[in-house]
């Protein structure tokens, strides 16, 4: 499975498995979303909480690990930019494409954003910021 | 209200869906980091080829190196020819190669929308249902503005902390990464402290 063609396969598979069960959990839904951000219904957070516990166990088992990313300066800033954008629009990257998906034409215009936003902050991080933000999913 | 799985079935789907995919391939897998290297597919591709080039270069020389090693009594044990000689110190594994990553962008469409069909949800519309409708704005053009200013933040913030749900809070909260974690909690806390701002203020 670590020839470029199963890895291939293997992101296809997690795509699709990804795509299905991230739709069903309800993350595509923003009333679902909004109430696990204000604590009103904790079934999502628990999902993704329960989820992390069960890879953190695993992967202690399995012995999974790689050198840590370094928390450079982007960290922080990043991430309440991340977590503003993802409370008022609903998505995070791969929810749009979810929520595309299931019918919710608008997303398409999440996604144009998704695709502005990731571009200027490549074109921002080189030009100007010279902030090395390491990489994610590699 | 809803048919959405309970909080077990989905705690076990996207743990699965995240061993299965480390195990396998020995790799974290990433959306926004998918979507940062299909986007700049030019400057990656090139990337791609000249890694390529390194290890083809770096063969070359080992092999070479291993050809004129001195032999006989005192020589040092030449290491084993061909595809088993290590190359010394471990690298991380070169990045899946930018077709997989457009494939896991492309799958994830499928599988939303497979999920969208079998449960009865799939409806095309034209606004983000009701919730958004109450909470956020009921105006289309508001609408509009919003979500792509939402977008530009996801895509701003995601690449700029190196991570996003999946890179950062799956992935890399599996692995204990102080990284990772704060990344988590900060964006979970600023989502928190809108979505509070949402519901009770605007």
């Amino acid at each position: 499975m670590r020839t470029q063609g199963g890895i291939l396969l293997a992101n296809i598979v997690t795509g699709l498995a990804l795509g299905f069960t991230v739709s069903n959990i309800g993350f595509g839904d923003y009333a679902e979303l909004n109430r696990m951000f204000t604590f009103q219904d904790l079934r999502m957070f628990l999902a993704f909480a329960g989820a992390v516990a069960i890879i953190v166990v695993v992967f202690a088992v399995a012995r999974v690990r790689r050198t840590p990313p370094r928390i450079h300066a982007g960290v922080v800033p990043g991430a309440a930019l991340f977590g503003i954008g993802w409370a008022i629009s609903g998505g995070c990257p791969a929810i749009p494409i979810i929520q595309v998906g299931s019918g919710y034409l608008p997303a398409l215009v999440s996604i144009a954003g998704v695709v502005v936003g990731i571009r200027l902050c490549r074109w921002t991080t080189t030009r100007y910021l010279l902030i090395d933000t390491g990489s994610c999913g590699r | 209200m809803n048919d959405y799985w309970p909080w077990w079935a989905g705690a076990i789907g996207l743990a699965l869906v995240t061993i299965a995919y480390t195990l396998s391939t020995d790799r974290s897998f990433g959306v926004s980091g998918a979507w940062d290297r299909v986007l700049h597919w030019r400057a990656e591709r090139e990337l791609e080829r000249r890694q390529a080039q390194d290890e083809i270069e770096q063969r070359a020389l080992v092999d070479a190196l291993v050809a004129t090693a001195p032999r006989g009594p005192g020589a040092v044990t030449p290491p084993p020819r061909g595809r088993n000689v290590s190359l010394p110190p471990r690298r991380p594994p070169r990045p899946a190669s930018l077709v997989s990553q457009a494939a896991l962008l492309g799958s994830i469409l499928v599988g939303g929308f497979v999920a969208a069909i079998t449960s009865g949800r799939f409806e095309v519309r034209f606004d983000m249902g009701a919730g958004f409708s109450e909470l956020v704005t009921g105006n289309p053009v508001m609408m509009v503005g919003i979500l792509f200013l939402g977008g530009l933040l996801v895509g701003f913030g995601t690449r700029l902390a190196g991570g996003c749900s999946s890179g950062h809070g799956l992935q890399g909260c599996g692995r204990l990464y102080p990284a990772s974690l704060l990344a988590t909690a900060v964006f979970f806390g600023t989502a928190v402290a809108v979505s509070f701002l949402l519901w009770k203020v605007v």
